[in-house]
């Protein structure tokens, strides 16, 4: 069996500023790491490769980013990956949502054809959209479920446990098919000194978007419909004025006074 | 062409009124407490006077006055230290606080090697932010006339390396300590690290001391000042060769810069320094478990005569410090913040190797050798490198005396006076194993709480007594005494890195005796003959015999 896991590589986000005139993101002196969602993912997928051994599960890490992002690969190699691939070349910069979940679906077509399941985290915590996982489903015709929490397989089916407003909802479907993960252990796992070693025997290539047979008009900037205009930081929230309500006929009339001052409400 | 005698320099006075103060015992007690305490908590400090002068002008009159109204000056900073070297007991408070900017960047063409300007009062981290983003202006040049600055935004990542654990400390306070921390294992303490500084002595004029322009001939310096001449003999007893940070620092041509790095503040204050930054080079950071303790020793010695390379620290967790680790996991794993520590695992060695995609098969190999040697292996070694995992691994070994000082505070809720005893003596090599087999079988036959952590590597492990109730803290007391014996009679120190403050005076005689006092007792009367500046710190007031 088949598991393709989609990962990312971000800048550690706390400590992203924006900056206030260019409005761009201030990365300088931020070390980029694997998206926690990501590592869920990949968690998952080592899970289900212990648990499942009859399955003799292969789990192949798969990215698009550019080439340092093979950092955030080696992690997942040595966290359990048995390989892993990087999408890169010039043609994808610029790519929107569409574009790179266009990438992202030739990736997996042309490398593991015969994949069963794929997990990915429920969003990456930079740009923060969660649209990627949901397009790269459809682009492939498969059945989605969003905001994992556990995996189980059940012969050609899995049954996930989902988090919902209002608690959790098991849902089943019949692979192949595409969940995203929402939540895993807070205690990342560390790797063995063995496994950090072993990593680095593993495959770790890297497919350019002709190496896919990718159509130029499928991906990077020409085959986004979607644009950033502007990045800003969000105003910071003040902790508003509290009006003492023990007189209740007072406290009325302040508030009036107050709505009328700022322009909310009219004498 | 270094010479003995150095002449220092008069300083223009600012005037008196211009700078801040605060006036008051209670009013000091009340508004400002915590500059009557430091990170060893002793209690009982009190002061006069709180100053916040902003340059050396203002330390100067700050000086002058203390001299007139005859009370003592106590120097503080980021007051992290741990032997209350910071606490006033009466007198005024000099705090540097308004000293804490970066001053230059410069090139040393002889040595060709980087190094900043710093005021005393900066932290490590704040260097750090400065120097690895580099944000230097462009007229922050030393000497101003060459573009160091440009040159040093077209070179590689640079750092100040020393880490001794709280990085929130001053520079000035670590110069003072010459503090040291794991990574002295292979960078060796502050006084390495150190290209230059200045100090404003007791008579207000200030010293300008450089590595290499002044030694000691036949064991004496002669210092100039705008009122005399001070001849200073310095001290004569042998200093061990383990690490070491008890007591004044004494050779007979030692550079007059290591009087004063690591003097505890005794003759002055640190009103700028030049220190050393070297290239940021990425590290593997990586935890082995052993089922026994002795293997865990095995290993370090092997990992310390690796000829390959040298780890930056090898730090040592015995099982009583992996059982109150496991403990808190199972409470709160989110404060451990590691995976579940097995319970078969009885010792602990944490260490660093370089990365190199080149190098890291060989290393590995060679590591994994050793391990099985020491009956342990790479598939028991916790291993990262990403920026974020060095800090969580460097959190981790925090962590131990974190937990201690956690189950302290809430022992201290029965016994008010109640503190852990907390050894900082280290040992020569050969006599690692000997030392930590004897503070066990001393402290498991008296039946104390303890554990065992800290810098095996240079044979210096922190022992930490959690005494339960007043009586076994007259017990533990008793016996951090032999323990400081011990660790002379193995040519040890009784204190590697925290150094002696106001705390440790004891421990001190045990190590150099009367005499040995009595002689760094002179050299602080030669220089700071009134007695100005941390009365109290290494030893006390005392008239020298």
């Amino acid at each position: 069996m088949k598991i393709v896991v989609l990962v990312k590589q971000v800048p550690e986000a706390d400590k992203v500023a924006v900056d206030p005139e260019t409005g761009t993101l201030i990365r300088e002196g931020v070390a980029s790491i694997l998206n926690p969602y990501c590592e869920y993912a990949l968690d998952q997928a080592a899970k289900l490769k212990q648990t499942y051994l009859e399955e003799d599960i292969e789990i192949i890490a798969i990215s698009m980013g550019p080439p340092q992002a093979k950092i955030a690969l080696m992690r997942c190699l040595e966290l359990g990956a048995d390989s892993a691939y990087l999408l890169s070349d010039r043609k994808f910069a610029g790519s929107d949502v569409w574009a790179t979940s266009s990438a992202l679906k030739e990736g997996i077509v042309n490398l593991v054809p015969d994949f069963d399941l794929i997990l990915t985290g429920k969003q990456a915590i930079d740009g923060d959209t969660a649209q990627v996982p949901a397009e790269t489903a459809e682009q492939l015709g498969i059945p989605q479920i969003t905001y994992g929490v556990d995996v189980k397989l059940d012969r050609r089916r899995i049954e996930v446990k989902r988090e919902v407003e209002t608690g959790y909802q098991i849902l089943s479907t019949r692979l192949p098919a595409l969940v995203t993960m929402s939540k895993g252990s807070n205690i990342r796992r560390i790797p063995s000194m063995r496994q950090v070693l072993d990593a680095r025997k593993k495959l770790l290539e890297t497919a350019s978007a002709d190496d896919l047979n990718i159509d130029d008009s499928k991906i990077g900037l020409k085959a986004s419909p979607t644009q950033v205009d502007k990045i800003f930081a969000p105003p910071i929230k003040t902790g508003g004025d509290i009006i003492d309500g023990s007189d209740p006929v007072l406290a009325a009339k302040k508030l009036l006074d107050y709505l009328v001052e700022n322009n909310f409400l009219k004498r | 062409m270094s010479q003995n005698n150095i002449t220092a320099k008069r300083i223009e006075k600012a005037p008196i009124e211009e700078i801040r103060f605060i006036k008051g015992e209670e009013t000091i007690v009340e508004s400002y407490p915590s500059y009557l305490i430091d990170e060893s908590k002793i209690s009982g400090g009190h002061a006069e006077w709180l100053f916040f002068p902003k340059n050396e002008e203002e330390i100067a009159s700050i000086i002058q006055k203390a001299k007139e109204e005859e009370i003592l000056i106590t120097v503080s900073a980021a007051r992290t230290g741990i032997v209350g070297s910071a606490v006033p007991f009466g007198g005024a408070v000099l705090s540097l606080e308004r000293m804490d900017q970066i001053i230059g960047l410069g090139f040393d063409e002889d040595t060709n090697k980087w190094f900043v300007r710093v005021q005393p009062n900066i932290t490590l981290n704040e260097i750090n932010d400065i120097v690895q983003l580099k944000k230097f202006e462009n007229n922050q040049s030393i000497p101003p006339e060459k573009n160091w600055v440009e040159k040093f935004r077209e070179e590689k990542a640079y750092y100040y390396p020393l880490d001794p654990t709280e990085m929130t400390c001053s520079i000035g306070g670590t110069i003072a300590a010459n503090a040291s921390g794991a990574r002295s294992f292979k960078l060796g303490p502050t006084r390495d690290w150190i290209r230059r500084i200045r100090v404003i002595l007791g008579t207000g004029d200030v010293l300008d001391i450089k590595r290499g322009d002044f030694k000691a001939v036949n064991g004496v310096f002669t210092i100039k000042t705008s009122e005399e001449e001070i001849k200073i003999n310095l001290p004569d007893y042998e200093m061990p060769l383990a690490k070491n940070a008890a007591g004044l620092y004494s050779k007979e041509d030692m550079d007059l810069i290591d009087l004063f790095i690591g003097s505890e503040g005794i003759f002055g204050v640190i009103t700028d320094a030049d220190i050393w930054l070297t290239e940021y080079k990425s590290q593997i950071s990586n935890v082995a478990f052993f089922e026994d303790e002795e293997d865990s020793i095995d290993f370090v010695n092997k990992l310390r005569k690796l000829e390959e390379f040298k780890p930056e620290f090898i730090e040592f967790f015995d099982d009583n410090a992996l059982t109150l680790l496991r403990n808190k996991q199972n409470e709160d794993p989110k404060f451990v913040n590691m995976p579940t520590i097995s319970d078969k695992f009885k010792a602990a060695i944490s260490f660093d190797l370089p990365y190199s995609d080149e190098y890291l098969e060989k290393y590995f190999s060679l590591i994994g050798k050793m391990l099985e040697e020491s009956n342990s292996s790479l598939e028991k070694t916790w291993s990262a490198y990403e920026e974020r995992e060095l800090a969580r691994f460097k959190h981790f070994r925090h962590a131990v005396p974190e937990i201690v000082n956690n189950i302290i505070a809430e022992r201290k809720k029965v016994y008010p006076s109640i503190h852990k005893l907390g050894t900082d003596m280290s040992v020569e090599d050969e006599y690692l194993k000997e030392m930590m087999n004897f503070y066990h079988q001393i402290l498991i036959e008296e039946g104390l709480d303890y554990v065992q952590w800290g810098h095996i590597g240079d044979n210096h492990i922190h022992v930490n007594i959690l005494p339960n109730n007043m009586e076994e803290l007259e017990k533990g007391k008793n016996i951090y005494k032999k323990f400081a014996e011990k660790a002379v009679s193995f040519g040890g120190s009784v204190s590697a890195e925290h150094g002696i403050g106001k705390i440790k005076h004891d421990y001190l005689k045990i190590m150099y005796g009367e005499e040995g006092i009595n002689q760094m007792r002179i050299v602080k009367m030669s220089i700071d003959p009134d007695c100005v500046f941390n009365c109290g710190n290494i030893f006390g007031r005392g008239v020298p015999t």
